[in-house]
């Protein structure tokens, strides 16, 4: 397939076992990069994250590193070994961007850091994608998904506006079950490394950047921030909404968001709600006494949205232009009218024939369009073809123990 | 210190409350000018809170300070012909335009892609919904929360037992934000190549829903809903948050292997607990771990978060703070990176917020300026760089076109 994307003709080199610099690398692909997927000879450690279509785990086929690693190709070298080390010294060499996803101490132990790399390639640019950043004082810290949620204050802030905790001591804190973390330094170290790529062609070096997990969560929350920085008060869990209702409230048959801020929704809403008496008692008068005596609404609130489904209030509120919405499954979200007729999600085929669907991409570019071009590689497919490709390598050099062919 | 690499070029931000406008305060960071369009007769984050002090101010909004910073602001009336032609004027002048208004509204005010094209036939022209500019939905008003329950992503956030869950922290804005500003970037890259500008659509909805591809897999393989896990791992145990001393005072601990649970163990002063046939492998523990947490959360409970954190880093463990947002613009690691800056605003004067997650060369690329007063840069943008004569622009404040 003939790749239209923006960074066709630009060459990366991926390393980490993380992650948010895999998925940093595949968004370089997306857009066109030939990315070089090194992994160790052992092969990546999503490769035995899953799901796998077979229920049966398989390196080739777990369901988190096809998702990772798409529209990328894939070398095998212990470059821990002198032969691996070599080859993969070749490689940044040929390179434009050397991507990296470890702790920071397995990065300066492995002499990763770009000082020691661009010597001989002064073009290269070098993102390091790191728990905790390769500087400041916490910068040796170990850290996975969690830590950084956490760290990076979003673990804190859940659940968020209009959801409410009820009892702080039966609730903590809350992470997503997701590598959310991950996708959050991943394309923010996307971000900086097409910023790198502009700045290039301005002053001709490389460059090194120094990404934190840590940062890269809280960088998202901008409000969240805002309200510290000008409430001087600590955020206290749970806080209510300071005009109501903006509610997250039980239905006839899941959950559903209630937002009606505006007079104007509001008035619709209790229309909806056939106008009981309460809703012209002066403790609902306006939305900030609604949030004042919101402890009485709410009860009387549910009477209505227990009596409706989701989908029912949904389709009730929007059709009046109120924004409410109806928690989905996985499942709504994949079999709905709005996902097929975008064509979001992209069929897959499993090694038994199985079927099943990834999400795509979100962003749809009129000239340089994306394209899932290139299936997740099998551990070591294309060593033989990259180091041949790129450096020319022959079959003696490749006769190595450090390289991985298959 | 690299060079910033978006000198020179020009952005008309039509950006609406949080996801747009961040992706614009990128731009600026990277060296953009970039020329935020308000329009009095609808302002949205300049009018809610939280403001500084807690009192109301078109100023004083730390919602609208915080994605804007480094912008010029540009007071249109969007409603009126004159405006309309001045906000012309300007993106003809401009390399990007940017906007995430309801589906349909800039086509109305002759504001859409086609009719900018005409003017800058090289534009770089991106839109952004909640749900996308096309299909069943595009029309929907989605804000953050609906945007988590109709991803999904709200079905595997939650405890064990209990109902989908809001992330929180409106992440989808700026998340959504960040794609945005990959796609524009890259589009700057393809145009400085090959001179052709391009519109960029964007849906809010499938960024997050980029972030599930396991639970999409199953449910598509054999109809599998996920469960909720609270803050648990399909692999890893203990992973959780654990109560340290005093009040809302939590610590992260992750586990991945035998080693890390020994280190956890030895600095906890329990080697019973790596001793424990329970938790003596990790398949042990993730089938355990109601066993295990409560050990854990004893030893945490009569220490520091600080105590606990430094005492299993030290060990080998990964570990780390729950912060909260105030802890987030404090923490002594962060703010020693460059991560928390603090411009000076002369209505509201310091105020610290979040820059950008990355160093180059060891330097912040960062906030050059705090965000504009409200309606601060109209002289600058209409007489200096569209070169309105005088009487012409007293003529348009005095209708209202410019506020």
């Amino acid at each position: 397939m003939l790749q239209q994307g923006a960074l066709v003709g630009l060459k990366v080199v991926e390393f980490t076992d993380q992650v948010a610099g895999s998925f940093c690398a595949r968004l370089l692909g997306d857009a066109g990069a030939d990315v070089v997927k090194v992994e160790p000879l052992g092969g990546d450690r999503h490769r035995k994250n899953g799901p796998f279509p077979s229920g049966v785990p398989d390196p080739d086929w777990s369901g988190l590193f096809l998702y990772l690693n798409s529209n990328k190709r894939g070398v095998s070298l212990d470059i821990e070994s002198p032969g691996g080390r070599a080859a993969f010294q070749d490689l940044v060499n040929a390179a434009d961007f050397l991507v990296l996803g470890h702790n920071s101490s397995e990065i300066e132990r492995l002499g990763l850091r770009r000082e020691q790399l661009a010597e001989a390639n002064p073009k290269l640019i070098v993102t390091a994608i790191t728990p905790f950043g390769l500087t400041g004082p916490n910068s040796g810290y170990l850290g996975d998904d969690l830590i950084a949620i956490s760290a990076g204050g979003m673990a804190y802030a859940t659940p968020g506006i209009p959801d409410m905790v009820g009892d702080p001591d039966l609730e903590p804190p809350l992470r997503s079950n997701t590598n959310m973390a991950g996708y959050l330094a991943g394309v923010q170290g996307a971000v900086a490394c097409v910023a790198a790529l502009l700045s290039r062609t301005i002053q001709g070096t490389g460059c090194e950047i120094d990404l934190s997990m840590q940062e890269a969560v809280a960088a998202v929350m901008p409000f969240e921030l805002a309200h510290a920085s000008y409430h001087e008060a600590k955020a206290r869990r749970p806080e209510i909404f300071g005009v109501m209702p903006n509610a997250y409230l039980p239905c006839k048959d899941g959950y559903v968001v209630v937002m009606a801020v505006m007079e104007a929704h509001w008035r619709n809403l209790m229309d909806l709600a056939d106008n009981p008496d309460w809703a012209e008692l002066e403790v609902f008068s306006s939305g900030v006494e609604r949030a004042r005596n919101w402890d009485a609404l709410e009860p009387l609130l549910l009477e209505w949205t227990m009596a409706h489904t989701g989908a029912e209030i949904a389709q009730l509120a929007q059709d009046r232009g109120i924004p409410c919405f109806p928690a989905y499954t996985v499942g709504q979200m994949v079999d709905s009218a709005h996902v097929k007729e975008r064509g979001f999600m992209r069929d897959m085929e499993g090694p038994g024939g199985q079927t099943f669907k990834l999400p795509g991409y979100p962003v749809r570019m009129e000239r340089t369009p994306w394209e899932l071009f290139r299936p997740a590689p099998a551990l070591g497919e294309h060593t033989s073809e990259v180091l041949q490709e790129w450096l020319g390598y022959t079959v003696d050099q490749l006769t190595n123990p450090g390289v991985g062919t298959r | 210190m690299t060079a910033l690499p978006l000198e020179g070029v020009r952005i008309a931000d039509f950006g609406q409350i949080i996801a747009v406008p961040y992706t614009a305060q990128m731009l600026a960071w990277l060296g953009a000018e970039v020329i935020l369009i308000e329009t009095e007769q609808r302002l949205t984050t300049r009018v809610w809170p939280p403001f500084a002090e807690a009192e109301p101010g078109v100023n004083r909004s730390g919602g609208f300070n915080m994605v804007n910073s480094s912008k010029l602001s540009c007071t249109l009336n969007l409603r009126d012909p004159d405006g309309v032609a001045l906000a012309k004027q300007i993106i003809s002048v401009s390399d990007v335009v940017v906007e995430n208004y309801s589906s349909g509204t800039m086509e109305r005010m002759g504001l859409g892609y086609e009719d900018v094209k005409s003017l800058r036939p090289d534009v770089i022209y991106l839109s952004l919904g909640a749900f996308g500019r096309t299909g069943p939905m595009k029309d929907l008003v989605g804000f953050h929360s609906v945007i988590n329950l109709f991803s999904g992503l709200a079905s595997v956030t939650g405890h064990k037992g209990s109902h989908p869950r809001i992330m929180g922290g409106l992440f989808p804005d700026a998340f959504s934000g960040c794609y945005c500003v990959l796609a524009l970037l890259e589009a700057i890259y393809h145009r400085a190549n090959t001179g052709e500008g391009q519109h960029i659509e964007v849906a809010m909805t499938e960024a997050l829903g980029g972030l599930l591809p396991e639970a999409v897999m199953e449910y598509t393989l054999d109809g599998t809903e996920p469960e909720r896990v609270g803050n648990r791992h399909r692999e890893k145990a203990p992973h959780n948050v654990f109560r340290c001393r005093g009040d809302e005072n939590w610590v992260a601990i992750s586990v991945e292997d035998d080693a890390q649970f020994l280190a956890l163990s030895q600095a906890a002063g329990n080697l019973g607990w790596a001793a424990d046939p329970r938790f003596s492998s990790p398949e042990a523990r993730l089938k355990n771990q109601d066993d295990l947490e409560p050990l854990i959360q004893e030893w945490t409970s009569v220490l520091d978060v600080p105590e606990v954190v430094e005492k299993l880093q030290a060990a080998g463990v990964p570990a780390g703070p729950v912060l909260d947002s105030a802890q987030v613009l404090a923490d002594p690691h962060m703010v020693a990176r460059g991560f928390v800056q603090s411009p000076e605003h002369p209505e509201v004067g310091q105020r610290p917020l979040g820059a950008f997650s990355w160093t180059v060369d060891g330097g912040r690329p960062g906030i050059a300026r705090s965000a504009p007063l409200f309606g601060e840069h109209n002289q600058k943008v209409i007489q200096e760089l569209l070169q309105v004569p005088d009487d012409e622009f007293a003529r348009l404040l005095k209708n209202g076109a410019i506020s």
